[in-house]
């Protein structure tokens, strides 16, 4: 048995769910305290690209187990991948995002190895040699600790947000890339998928962009929504809006941000003539980097952006779009 | 604006109960809990002819029990010795009253008053956190064999040549159109026998029934006050638990009714709140800016300082004691609690006499169980039982006492002198009463201050460490409703809003509602360039829009069962 954690990072159509940055913090973690070698691995078909760009992190290896059938996900397919190579293998810990497609093939592995899989945990704890991973029960009214009573390998999932993705230790170089090829069955795969859709019209989902420009009550008036769009558009990021927007049918549902809305971290949040109530900053304080622009000085906006100006967006935006298009030209 | 109605032709399923409590709070599960004893009791004496608790329903709006019950809380124990002797053993007090004091506040000081008045005397009695409590009774209610349906609301009566005939619960899935969505549920129309309100302060089910009937005639008007409360952590040693504290005076001036609680609970909680009269003359005035200029206030500041602010809500109550309380019973109906008005408003205390009246609503339900009548001759014996309990007894001494604060606190304190003397009567046999709402002045005739008022006028701001601004606070309710539904607070005239109030009044209801639920935004084609804008999901179910709109033209009705304030440890 290797002294291993391994942690399956997620794909889909080719792109690397952020997500899975996530679970290599608290994996790094957990490594450094056991002294366990960290690797990862990533599931697919030519997913060569995102095990590149997972390999950036600081782990040992990252695995690729590909197969024509993987392109497609599909409990049956996926599982009997990760049995093999998690068979082969042996680590003594198995780590993944609790994502939807990881809700859906998680316990089938764990269950046709025999193993225990511990699930939605929001941290974990050390004690002694035993490792524990927290639960939330009775809808977080308690946390419980929960530890293996069974063989390793284990698996555990952990919750979206308990972990900083923007934490992740990055390596010194890029870690090696070690293709498997996995031997998927296709006449075992019981599910076949059909076309991928969205199902709300044009439901956008934020949590994936990696620069937002939010705008509030102080854009006034719908049209002005225009100078805010232009200034996404110019650093390639989305666009959202704080509830009263959202609320006035300024812009759809799916771009609001907050308490009531979407809960995002992107790399860059701007906000612009958002006040910054409370119910909306909960729904944006984890990103990384917070623009505010508001006219008020005193809006509470201001005690949680890196950056800050007192001033009026409708001078301030679009002299900053031309700023980015130039710098941007400029490259 | 698209507000919530029930849909019409409809199929909705039907279903047959003996008695359906509407509301899962004190005077509801207290009801339900005596109902099941004597049931019980029957049943051991009476084996061959059993009566069932399967067709008794309690509904309750909420999620979870429990979830939407808020108060002080100080618990006069005295109903509850009679429903459970014994109940301090498995209850749920966090502490039992030790010292109490009271205060008269100037901007800068205090005055404590060297006795304590009787009626605020408190020991013997304990300081608890409603919420938790209701949560206990309700898992004994359910032990005791009695269904609650949480996340079902009664939105409308059913009534039937005069005959209440039962309760239409709440359409499930409707969309901000009023259109059924995809998971459309149409509310059930639950028959009952006999339908006891437990709706609390100004139930919905309750004005369509006051409505109906006209029980208001001959009837002092029902007044009313809300109380905004925070529930803080603090530092150890800053307030012993059992200890308890009611203040007068500032921020409030002479001519409007209210005043604090503070209250010591276990574990460095402290609850606190400011109620105030919904009687005041200012359009302006805004309940949770009072509370949050109190919070200043140097004695409680220290209090305060350091500590942080774990949760907030806020809860109307009626004030207007015995002439105000409606007929208590008719033909399939029973009203309890602070539906009915049983509020001791001298002494602060409502919950015991809400659990008594519940307790007694449910003899008189048993007993028309045994005679199988419901009608009005039968169910006049809950009015009897009332009148013969130490309920008519604690609240006759009071029968006058909110009114005569009508004119403000010098002349309030002289009727109390007399009244004290004079067992409750005072200088009149009955008090008149008049409907707050009808007291408020036109801005056009008020200064911008309001004589001095400014520190409780409009929006607070809030320094966001001792005090909140409202929005901050409404977060802490914990308050969530699903989004895509029509509004629940049905404005039966959206114009006048635009218009007339705006010049008249300037929109009260941006300022006594404690949760920022209407607000005035910039509109191009409007009359007064604002318009009336219902951000229904920060809603805390307090009615306190119902109670105060100048023109009586706001009707709360319960949003989608599940939705609303989360008061947990409130």
């Amino acid at each position: 048995m290797e002294e291993t954690i391994v942690v399956v990072a997620e794909q889909r159509e080719g792109k690397l769910n952020r997500v899975s940055f996530e679970t290599l913090t608290a994996a790094q973690a957990i490594a450094a305290e056991t002294g366990w070698t960290l690797e990862a691995a990533v599931v697919g078909s030519n997913i060569d690209a995102v095990a590149q760009e997972i390999a950036k992190a600081k782990v040992a290896k990252v695995y690729a187990i590909e197969s024509p059938q993987l392109e497609r996900y599909t409990a049956d397919a996926y599982v009997a991948a990760l049995k093999q190579f998690v068979s082969t293998k042996q680590p003594k810990l198995v780590l993944m995002p609790h994502t939807y497609q990881v809700r859906d093939f998680a316990p089938k592995l764990a269950a046709s190895l025999g193993r225990a899989l511990i699930s939605d945990a929001i941290g974990y704890r050390k004690d002694g040699a035993k490792l524990a991973f927290t639960r939330q029960m009775f809808q977080g009214k308690f946390a419980a600790d929960v530890s293996f009573a069974c063989d390793p390998p284990h698996f555990a999932t952990f919750q979206a947000g308990s972990f900083r993705g923007d934490k992740v230790e990055m390596g010194a170089s890029v870690a090696p890339v070690e293709k498997v090829a996995a031997q998927v069955d296709a006449g075992a795969i019981r599910v076949k998928p059909l076309n991928i859709f969205k199902e709300a019209k044009q439901a956008v989902d934020l949590t994936q962009a990696e620069i937002i420009v939010s705008v509030g009550r102080g854009i006034k008036e719908q049209k002005n929504i225009e100078i805010a769009k232009a200034l996404a558009d110019a650093l390639g990021g989305e666009i959202a809006a704080s509830r009263p927007i959202c609320d006035s049918g300024w812009l759809p549902m799916d771009r609001q941000i907050g308490s009531s809305g979407q809960t995002v971290a992107p790399k860059l949040y701007l906000a612009l003539g958002i006040s910054g109530a409370i119910q909306h900053i909960v729904g944006m304080k984890g990103a990384r980097s917070i623009i505010a622009i508001n006219k008020d000085a005193e809006a509470p906006i201001f005690e949680i952006a890196d950056f800050g100006v007192v001033g009026n967006l409708f001078d301030i935006v679009p002299a900053l779009t031309e700023e980015v298009k130039k710098a941007k030209a400029g490259q | 604006m698209i507000f919530r109605t029930p849909l019409p032709n409809v199929d909705r399923p039907q279903m047959e109960a003996d008695v359906v409590i509407v509301g899962g709070g004190p005077a509801g599960m207290a009801c339900a809990l005596r109902l099941s004893q004597l049931i019980d009791q029957h049943n051991s004496a009476n084996p061959e002819s059993p009566l069932s608790k399967e067709n008794i329903y309690v509904l309750e709006k909420a999620r979870e029990v429990g979830q939407h019950c808020l108060s002080g809380a100080l618990l006069d124990p005295r109903s509850m010795r009679e429903l459970l002797p014994g109940f301090e053993k498995e209850a749920p007090l966090d502490a039992e009253v030790g010292q109490e004091a009271v205060y008269f506040l100037t901007e800068k000081s205090k005055f404590k008053f060297p006795i304590t008045p009787p009626p605020m005397r408190d020991h013997g009695n304990y300081v608890i956190s409603i919420n938790k409590f209701v949560k206990w009774m309700g898992e004994k209610v359910e032990q005791a064999g009695i269904t609650v349906f949480t996340g079902f609301a009664g939105s409308e009566l059913l009534v039937e040549e005069n005959r209440v005939i039962g309760v239409r619960t709440d359409d499930k899935g409707v969309d901000k159109q009023n259109q059924p969505k995809s998971n459309f549920e149409p509310g059930y129309d639950l028959k009952a026998k006999v339908t006891i309100l437990c709706e609390g302060t100004r139930g919905s089910l309750t004005k369509q029934l006051i409505g109906r009937f006209g029980l208001d005639k001959h009837r002092n008007a029902q007044t009313y006050g809300v109380g905004v409360k925070e529930l803080w952590e603090v530092p150890s040693g800053r307030i012993a638990p059992g200890e308890v504290i009611y203040t007068l005076g500032w921020p409030l001036t002479t001519q409007e009714y209210g005043g604090a609680w503070i209250y010591g609970s276990k574990d460095n909680i402290v609850s606190l709140g400011f109620v105030t009269g919904l009687d005041y003359k200012d359009p302006r005035l805004d309940p949770q800016h009072v509370m949050q200029t109190f919070k200043t206030h140097p004695f409680v500041r220290q209090l305060l300082e350091g500590g942080k602010m774990i949760r907030y809500g806020a809860k109307s109550l009626p004030y207007g004691g015995w002439f105000a309380i409606p007929p208590l019973a008719g033909d399939g109906w029973m009203i309890t609690g602070d539906s009915a008005g049983f509020l001791n408003s001298q002494r602060l205390k409502g919950i015991h006499l809400a659990i008594k009246s519940g307790m007694l609503a449910a003899e008189t339900a048993y007993d028309a169980l045994l005679e199988q009548n419901f009608s009005a001759q039968q169910l006049a014996s809950y009015q009897t039982r009332v009148e013969k309990s130490w309920i008519r007894e604690e609240l006759w001494k009071v029968r006058n006492f909110h009114q005569g604060f009508e004119k403000g606190m010098i002349e309030g304190m002289f009727h109390t002198a007399i009244q004290q003397i004079t067992l409750g009567r005072g200088l009149h046999e009955r008090y008149a009463a008049h409907a707050g709402h009808k007291r408020l002045e036109h801005i056009g005739t008020l200064p911008a201050g309001g004589y001095g008022r400014e520190h409780m006028l409009g929006p607070a701001k809030g320094d966001g460490k001792l005090t909140f601004d409202k929005l901050t606070d409404v977060y802490h309710s914990g308050t969530k409703h699903e989004e895509d539904q029509p509004i629940h607070l049905v404005i039966h005239d959206t114009d006048i809003c635009n218009t007339r109030c705006t010049v008249e009044y300037g929109n009260p209801c941006q300022h006594f509602c404690p949760a920022k639920v209407y607000e005035m935004v910039e509109a191009s084609d409007v009359p007064n360039g604002k318009q009336i804008h219902v951000n229904f999901a920060n809603c805390v179910h307090c009615k306190t829009c119902d109670i105060m709109d100048p023109y009586q033209i706001i009707t709360w009705v319960p949003p989608e069962g599940g939705g609303g304030p989360n008061y947990d440890g409130m």
